[in-house]
C-alpha cells in the first residue's frame, strides 16, 4: 500500500494515547518510533496500524517519561530489553482500551513480570533473560522523546493536532546520525524559542523542530500557530518582498476594475485599480478540526436578533381580535374567512451576512508583541470569527487581500459564501504568506461588491483585519486615507456595516481608525480578547448602518410624496 | 403510564434514590448530561417505578409560555381553551419533563418559578386562575452542559428551585449491558462497539463536538442486529453521525476499521 497516507490514522493514535498525537511517515524499512507527540511509522509495512497502536500505549502509559529515557540514552540493549518489558506491560495494563488485533499482541508472561514503567527499566538493565520485543513494536530512542510525555493527558485538547511538513522530516534525517542536536535544544529553549534570535532562526533554518511538539515552558501558546510561515520552503523567507507571489498562482475569478477616489483633485479616477481573484496553494497538511470560538459565539449569539410580535398568524399564542372580528364577519357575509387569527411573537431571524477581508501586506509577517508574527494572529482572529459566524447560521466569507500597485490588487478567496469552513478552507489559510502592500480602498470596494452579490441577506458586514494602515504604489497618507474614508461611506451608504480590528498591531493604527471612524474600529493584543470587544461593536456597526438605511428610505420616501403631490397640484 | 414493561435503565450510582427522594418531597429534578447518555431513558424509568403518567416536552428556540400553558383556539364563533402539556400535568399529577430546557427561553421558563418551590402552583392569567399542583405531580428538566450552554445558560433562580442529578456515560461494563439489551446483540459484540465508543470519547475536544454516545453505539449495534456487516454499521451510525469533515471522518473510518476488525483466531 505505498498510497497509503498515515495521516489518516492520527485519530486512531490520539485516541489511544489520551492526547493529541500525529503521524508521519518514517524511512523505508524503519522501525516505527515516537519522539512524544509523533509517531514515525513506514506506511508500506504491513503491520504498521499495530506498530502505530503500540507506540501510542507507551506514550499513554508513561512509558516514554524524560526521568526513564534519561536513563537509557546511549544504551542500546537496555533500551531493547526495555521496550520488550514495558511493551508487554503496557498493552496489558490498557488492553480494554485497545482494538482486539493489538490486543493479541500481548504476551501475559512477559506482562506479568513488571508492574510499572519503573519496574520495567529496573529489570531491562538488569541481568534476568529477556526476550527480543517482536518487530511490530518498533522502536524507543530515548534523546528523541521530546515534548515532556504526561501519562494523566492534561496536555490540552483544546490545541489543534500539530502540523507535519515535509521539511521537518527532512531536517530530522539530516542528523539521524546523532541522537543528540543541539540546534533542537536551542530554539525549545525557552530564552532562544521565544526571543527575536530564535525566531530569526527559526525562519532562517526553517522549522527543525518535530512535527509541533510543545517548547518546554516560554513558547506562547499561539494555538496552531508554528504551522503556516515557517514552512522549509524558500518562499517563506521573503517576507516583504516585492515578487510575484507564489503561494498564490492560479487565477479564478474574473477580475473587477474599480475607481478611486482621488482627494486632492476631489474627484473619481475611473476605472484605476484592478482586482484579481486568485487561488491560494493550501498548505500541505493542516490541523485537523475547526477553530473552536466558543466565547466569539457567546459573544455574537444575540446579534440583531429579536422578539417581534406579528399579527394574523395561523398559530400563536393569542387571538387577533381584528383578525377574528373580520373573520366573523365575513363569515356571516358567506364568504370563506381567513384563518390566520392568532398573534404570534417570534424571533426575528438575523438574515446577516459577513465578508472577512485579511490583510495579508508584507507588513503582517512582522514580529507581533505577543509573540508570533501579527499574521499569525489575525489568521487565528479571522478563522475563530468565521467558525463562530458560521455555527450561528450566519453567512460568511473569508477573503485575503494585498496589492502590487493599482493594476494588481489581489484577492485571495479562503471561503466563499458557499464554501464549507473544513479543513481544505483551514488549509488555503495557512498557504496565505504574508507580502507585498494594501491598497485598502479597492479592497474595501470589491469586498462591498460580492457582499452585495453574493451575501443574499438584507443585513451586510464587511469586517476588515488589518495591522496598520494602507501602502502601495501611488497610495499614500492623505491621498489613501481619503480614498478608503471614501469607499467605506460608499458601501455604507449602499447598507454594508463596515468595521476594523487590529490584532496584535506593532505600530499604532491612527490612521485606520481616522478612517473607520473610532465606534468602528477595536485595536486588542491578542486575539482571546476579540470575545469582548466583538459584541459591542458588531452591535453598534449593524446600528449605525439601519438608522442610515432608514433615513433614506425617510427621504425618498418624502421626495416621493412631494413628487405625487406636486403633480396632482 | 401504562402499566406495561419498565423501561430498561442500568443505575449507575445513587441517581434512583436521589430521585425517589425529591419526588417524595415534591422538589423539582434537573437533570445534566451529554447527548445520548441516557437521560430520557432513565425518566422514563422513573416514571414508570412511581406509576405516573409521563408528559414530555422538547423545548426549542420558539417555546412560548403559550405552548407549555395552553391557548385559547376559536371554534366556531366562540373560543375555547386548550390545556398545554404542562398545564395537563399539573392537573393530572403527572411527571412533565421538560426536555433540553437550556434551548426554551428566559422568558418562558420563569412561568416554571412557582411550580418547581414550595408554591407547586401553575398562575394561567389568561383564564384568571392559579392551580395548585395535584399530589404526585414533578418537574423534570434536563440539559446538556456541553457546546448549547455557550449561547444560553439556565437562570441562576431556576437552577436554584431544582435538585441536580449529573449523569454521564455509563461505566464499560453498564454501556456493554445497555448496548447488548438495547440492540439486542450478543455481549462480545456490545464489547467491540463499546471499545470503539470509548477511544472515541478519549479524542473529545480535538477534531469533535459531540463525542459517540451511548445512543449512537445503540444505533450502530441495532443495525449489525439487522444483519449489516459490522464497518459498515458504524460507518453510518457512528462516523457519519458524529462529523461532516472529510479529514475527521477518514480517521474515525480508520479508527472503526481498527476497533472492529474482525476477532483474530
Amino acid at each position: 500500500m505505498p498510497d497509503v497516507d498515515v495521516g489518516r490514522f492520527r485519530l486512531l493514535v490520539s485516541a489511544i494515547a489520551g492526547k493529541p498525537m500525529d503521524v508521519a511517515a518514517g524511512e523505508p524499512g524503519e522501525l516505527a518510533w515516537t519522539d512524544g507527540t509523533t509517531i514515525f511509522v513506514d506506511a508500506d509495512e504491513r503491520d504498521a496500524l499495530h506498530s502505530l497502536a503500540v507506540q501510542a500505549t507507551l506514550v499513554a502509559s508513561g512509558s516514554l517519561a524524560p526521568a526513564l529515557m534519561d536513563k537509557l540514552a546511549r544504551r542500546p540493549t537496555p533500551t531493547r530489553r526495555y521496550l520488550a518489558l514495558e511493551g508487554h506491560r503496557a498493552l496489558a495494563a490498557m488492553q480494554d482500551l485497545l482494538p482486539a488485533s493489538v490486543r493479541c499482541l500481548v504476551d501475559r508472561e512477559t506482562a506479568s513480570r513488571s508492574e510499572s514503567a519503573e519496574q520495567s527499566l529496573e529489570l531491562a538493565t538488569g541481568r534476568a533473560g529477556v526476550p527480543d520485543p517482536p518487530e511490530v513494536f518498533g522502536a524507543i530512542r530515548p534523546k528523541r522523546v521530546r515534548a515532556p510525555v504526561d501519562p494523566t493527558g492534561d496536555a490540552p485538547f483544546a490545541r489543534h493536532l500539530p502540523w507535519r511538513n515535509e521539511g521537518t522530516r527532512q531536517s530530522l534525517d539530516r542528523d539521524e546520525s546523532d541522537d543528540d542536536t543541539p540546534a533542537l535544544d536551542f530554539l525549545s529553549s525557552p530564552v532562544g524559542g521565544g526571543g527575536p534570535i530564535g525566531r530569526l532562526l527559526k525562519r532562517l533554518l526553517g522549522e527543525m523542530r518535530p512535527g509541533g511538539s510543545d517548547a518546554p515552558g516560554a513558547d506562547v501558546p499561539t494555538y496552531r500557530s508554528r504551522r503556516s510561515t515557517r514552512v522549509a520552503r524558500p518562499s517563506a523567507l521573503t517576507i516583504g518582498a516585492a515578487s510575484i507571489p507564489d503561494d498564490a498562482e492560479l487565477v479564478v475569478g474574473t477580475s473587477a476594475v474599480y475607481p478611486e477616489w482621488d482627494v486632492f483633485r476631489r474627484r473619481y479616477r475611473r476605472n484605476w485599480c484592478t482586482v484579481v481573484e486568485r487561488a491560494v496553494e493550501p498548505a500541505p497538511e493542516s490541523a485537523v478540526g475547526a477553530p473552536r470560538a466558543d466565547a466569539l459565539r457567546h459573544a455574537l449569539a444575540r446579534l440583531g436578533v429579536e422578539l417581534e410580535r406579528r399579527r394574523r398568524q395561523p398559530q400563536g399564542h393569542d387571538i387577533d381580535l381584528d383578525a377574528a372580528v373580520e373573520a366573523y364577519v365575513e363569515n356571516a357575509a358567506g364568504s370563506a374567512p381567513d384563518e390566520a387569527l392568532y398573534v404570534d411573537t417570534v424571533r426575528s431571524r438575523r438574515d446577516l451576512s459577513v465578508l472577512v477581508l485579511l490583510d495579508v501586506s508584507g507588513s503582517a509577517g512582522e514580529p507581533a508583541a505577543a509573540g508570533g508574527t501579527v499574521h499569525e494572529h489575525q489568521r487565528e482572529a479571522a478563522a475563530g470569527l468565521v467558525a463562530a459566524l458560521r455555527d450561528l447560521g450566519d453567512r460568511v466569507a473569508l477573503h485575503a487581500f494585498r496589492s502590487q500597485g493599482r493594476t494588481a490588487v489581489e484577492v485571495l478567496p479562503i471561503k466563499y459564501f458557499d464554501d464549507a469552513f473544513d479543513t481544505a478552507a483551514l488549509r488555503r489559510l495557512d498557504g496565505v504568506v504574508p507580502r507585498a502592500y494594501t491598497r485598502l480602498g479597492a479592497a474595501i470596494r470589491h469586498g462591498a461588491a460580492v457582499l452585495e452579490a453574493n451575501g443574499g441577506t438584507s443585513r451586510r458586514m464587511l469586517v476588515v483585519f488589518s495591522d496598520g494602515f494602507a501602502y502601495d504604489h501611488g497610495y499614500e497618507g492623505e491621498y489613501g486615507e481619503a480614498d478608503a474614508r471614501r469607499a467605506l461611506a460608499e458601501a455604507r451608504r449602499r447598507g454594508t456595516a463596515c468595521l476594523c480590528l487590529s490584532i496584535a498591531a506593532a505600530t499604532d493604527p491612527d490612521a485606520l481608525r481616522r478612517v473607520f471612524g473610532t465606534a468602528a474600529h477595536a485595536r486588542i493584543s491578542r486575539e482571546d480578547q476579540l470575545p469582548g470587544v466583538v459584541g459591542p461593536l458588531f452591535r453598534s456597526a449593524l446600528r449605525s448602518v439601519e438608522l442610515r438605511r432608514r433615513a433614506w428610505q425617510r427621504t425618498h420616501r418624502t421626495r416621493e410624496r412631494l413628487r405625487v403631490e406636486r403633480r396632482t397640484a | 403510564m401504562t402499566p406495561g414493561t419498565r423501561p430498561y435503565y442500568v443505575p449507575v450510582g445513587n441517581e434512583e434514590q436521589v430521585f425517589g427522594a425529591a419526588y417524595r418531597q415534591g422538589l423539582s429534578v434537573l437533570l445534566k448530561g451529554p447527548t445520548g447518555c441516557g437521560k430520557t431513558r432513565f425518566v422514563e424509568a422513573m416514571a414508570h417505578d412511581l406509576g405516573r403518567q409521563l408528559v414530555t416536552v422538547a423545548c426549542h428556540d420558539d417555546l412560548t409560555t403559550a405552548d407549555l400553558v395552553g391557548r385559547f383556539l376559536l371554534k366556531g364563533n366562540e373560543t375555547a381553551w386548550v390545556d398545554g402539556p404542562l398545564t395537563t400535568a399539573v392537573r393530572e399529577g403527572a411527571i412533565c419533563y421538560l426536555d433540553e430546557v437550556v434551548e426554551a427561553r428566559q422568558d418562558t421558563t420563569v412561568v416554571l418559578h412557582p411550580l418547581s418551590d414550595h408554591r407547586r402552583q401553575l398562575p394561567i392569567d389568561r383564564l384568571g386562575v392559579t392551580l395548585d399542583a395535584a399530589p404526585g405531580f414533578c418537574l423534570v428538566v434536563s440539559y446538556n452542559p456541553g457546546y448549547q450552554s455557550v449561547l444560553k445558560d439556565l437562570k441562576d433562580s431556576t437552577r436554584q428551585r431544582m435538585v441536580a442529578i449529573e449523569l454521564d456515560f455509563p461505566p464499560v461494563d453498564v454501556e456493554e449491558k445497555v448496548v447488548a439489551h438495547e440492540a439486542g446483540v450478543d455481549h462480545e459484540m456490545a464489547q467491540r462497539l463499546v471499545r470503539l465508543g470509548q477511544a472515541i470519547r478519549r479524542l473529545e475536544g480535538a477534531a469533535l463536538r459531540e463525542v459517540a454516545s451511548t445512543r449512537v453505539l445503540v444505533a450502530a449495534g441495532r443495525l449489525v442486529g439487522e444483519g449489516l456487516p459490522v464497518r459498515d454499521a458504524a460507518r453510518g451510525a457512528i462516523a457519519g453521525a458524529l462529523t461532516d469533515d472529510p479529514v475527521v471522518s477518514a480517521g474515525l473510518v480508520e479508527m472503526i476499521d481498527a476497533y472492529l476488525d474482525d476477532e483474530p483466531v
